[in-house]
């Protein structure tokens, strides 16, 4: 059991390494980190005449929104590309029969590879989230001086005690947008879609044949998994007053594709609103069990493809 | 197993694996879909019409999970319809952005601002019409929207005290103060209680400013009707702690003094006074 652990380490962490020397996905990195960064310069096109609460408010959902959606983007890149490489690339360099013919079983190598990719992965979004992080700190920091400048327009506003009432309000809602502890839960949810689509692109490659078809599958099915809410809500109530194939279609969409939508609640999240933490960890538990059919089955078609 | 051709035999596992979960998938699925219903979580779903309205691009960008960039990029186009000066456009814009993203407090608070402040006004400025009733009315046509906007937000949002608050002060600034310029005292006094209503409710949502608080009672004063006035002076006096009073914190004296005053008016007995002295 150990020995098999340690088997599965290695290899993960010899993917690892190949993949951060790859000179796409660093590319692909360093577009994120660019990325996330320029989030702030969109948040400037904020409707201007605002009060400062409101104007900041735009300014910060603005950096939330755009920071998150380059780390959701870039990070299904990311993962897509690496996952899809895997055995088509040991296949092409020959290397899988070197691996293969050492006591090595092909579970260990497939897990292996997919450890190498959930550690690529936690680097990157670890990465993006510290340049998210660095933008809100600049976005929270311009938003003070904002309200500094407004409010000292005023004379001798600190005085006042309805003025002042007003600007610590301002203040302290800005603080609480921006170091909103809900920003971890957001990010949680994001990795744990990008290592579910990671599972779909690794199950894929195991029976295609190039890495286009990998890529290609995989966004489709991660397309479709925002639309299978849909799908399910629609095989649920009217399955039997539409025709068969119409049934069969929304039917095999529903009973095998991941519901990525529901990890659109991260939109809830940066809205500012409250998702309890028991529906986060459900979302994640989803996400484990479901990886672990993915892997299962890719375990087994890797078992019996002939290399 | 073993006597079945290989293919055969993967197919036959593949679907076992399969046929386990996916029972299993539909029923936590649908708890999860639920769940979020109860929360009242994400925005219309993806229909014909808002495909229309979104185009291509950005339909497949909330068809990617990126409903909130998508909402955002929209909501630029508020902006510049709003510099263009063109209203209904700007009205489609908010439409859409709010169906993208019903409980971002965001766009409701600044799409209601920009139809009942900046299009009502810019209306009832309007310099190509020349009959200033018509002028009044189209300046009444945006207010309203700016009302649909905030009731819209308040049914999607409910506890968000900055809703609460704009509907409140669009009932006075707006409409209240309006028909007071109208000369229409009795128009404007409905409206003032209208507006204390949304303030008080505003008040009772959490993280609202304390400064709120006060509201309430000024659009009472307001709207003339003293015993109202006078109850929302004295419970605000009665939430005082010894200390803020002591230390002049949310007013006390203001508070003093208004509530002195509307004993005197309403010739409130001494025995039940705040302030019997």
């Amino acid at each position: 059991m150990i020995s098999s652990l340690l088997r599965i380490i290695a290899i993960g962490r010899n993917t690892f390494t190949e993949a951060i020397r790859s000179k796409v996905l660093s590319v692909l990195l360093i577009f994120a980190l660019v990325l996330v960064g320029c989030s702030v310069l969109v948040s400037q096109l904020a409707t201007p005449g605002l009060d400062p609460a409101g104007l900041i408010d735009e300014q910060i959902k603005f950096v939330k929104d755009f920071g998150c959606g380059a780390i959701g983007l870039f990070g299904a890149a990311i993962g897509i590309l690496a996952t899809a490489q895997l055995i088509p690339q040991e296949l092409h360099n020959r290397t899988i029969y070197t691996i293969l013919s050492k006591p090595v079983r092909r579970s260990e190598f497939l897990l292996g590879k997919f450890f190498g990719i959930v550690l690529l992965l936690t680097l990157c979004v670890t990465l993006m989230t510290l340049a998210f992080a660095a933008a809100l700190y600049w976005q929270e920091q311009q938003g003070v001086a904002y309200a500094d400048s407004i409010y000292g327009q005023t004379k001798n506003w600190q005085a006042d005690q309805g003025l002042l009432e007003h600007y610590n309000h301002d203040v302290a809602e800005i603080h609480a947008q921006v170091r909103d502890p809900r920003l971890v839960e957001a990010i949680l949810l994001l990795f744990t879609k990008l290592i579910m689509t990671c599972g779909i692109a690794l199950l894929i490659s195991t029976f295609a044949s190039s890495s286009i078809f990998t890529i290609v599958t995989t966004l489709m099915i991660y397309l479709i998994g925002h639309m299978e809410g849909t799908a399910r809500t629609f095989w649920l109530s009217h399955g039997a007053e539409t025709n068969l194939w119409q049934s069969c279609l929304v039917g095999f969409i529903s009973l095998f594709i991941p519901d990525l939508n529901a990890f659109t609640i991260v939109d809830e999240i940066l809205a500012g609103n409250n998702v309890p933490w028991h529906h986060t960890f459900d979302l994640i538990g989803y996400a484990v069990v479901y990886l672990v059919v993915l892997l299962s089955v890719a375990i087994v078609v890797f078992d019996y493809r002939e290399i | 197993m073993t006597g079945l051709p290989r293919t055969f035999r993967l197919a036959m596992i593949v679907t076992g694996i399969l046929l386990v979960w996916a029972p299993v998938k539909i029923v936590w699925e649908q708890r999860i879909a639920r769940e979020q219903d109860l929360l009242r979580y994400h925005g219309v779903a993806m229909t014909r019409h808002l495909r229309d309205e979104l185009g291509q691009g950005l339909t497949i960008g909330v068809l990617s999970g990126m409903r909130s960039v998508v909402a955002d990029l929209v909501w630029l186009d508020v902006t510049n319809a709003w510099m263009n000066q063109e209203w209904f456009k700007m009205g489609g814009y908010i439409n859409l952005c709010t169906a993208l993203q019903p409980r971002s407090v965001t766009f409701w608070d600044i799409g209601g601002w920009q139809l009942a402040w900046n299009a009502s006004v810019a209306a009832a400025e309007d310099p190509t019409q020349p009959y200033e009733l018509r002028r009044l009315k189209a300046s009444r046509f945006w207010i309203d929207k700016g009302l649909d906007i905030y009731t819209r937000g308040i049914e999607n949002n409910p506890e968000s005290w900055r809703l609460w608050a704009d509907t409140g002060l669009l009932y006075y600034q707006r409409l209240a103060l309006e028909e007071l310029r109208r000369g229409q005292p009795q128009a404007a006094a409905e409206h003032f209680h209208d507006a204390a209503h949304y303030y008080e409710q505003a008040v009772l949502r959490p993280n609202c400013p304390t400064y709120l608080e006060r509201f309430a009672a000024y659009m009472y004063d307001d709207a003339k009707d003293d015993q109202a006035a006078y109850q929302a002076w004295r419970s605000l006096w009665e939430k005082l702690t010894p200390e803020q009073r002591l230390m002049k914190i949310h007013f006390p004296d203001r508070i003093e003094s208004r509530i002195r005053a509307l004993e005197q008016k309403l010739s409130i007995p001494k025995e039940k006074r705040v302030f019997p002295n």
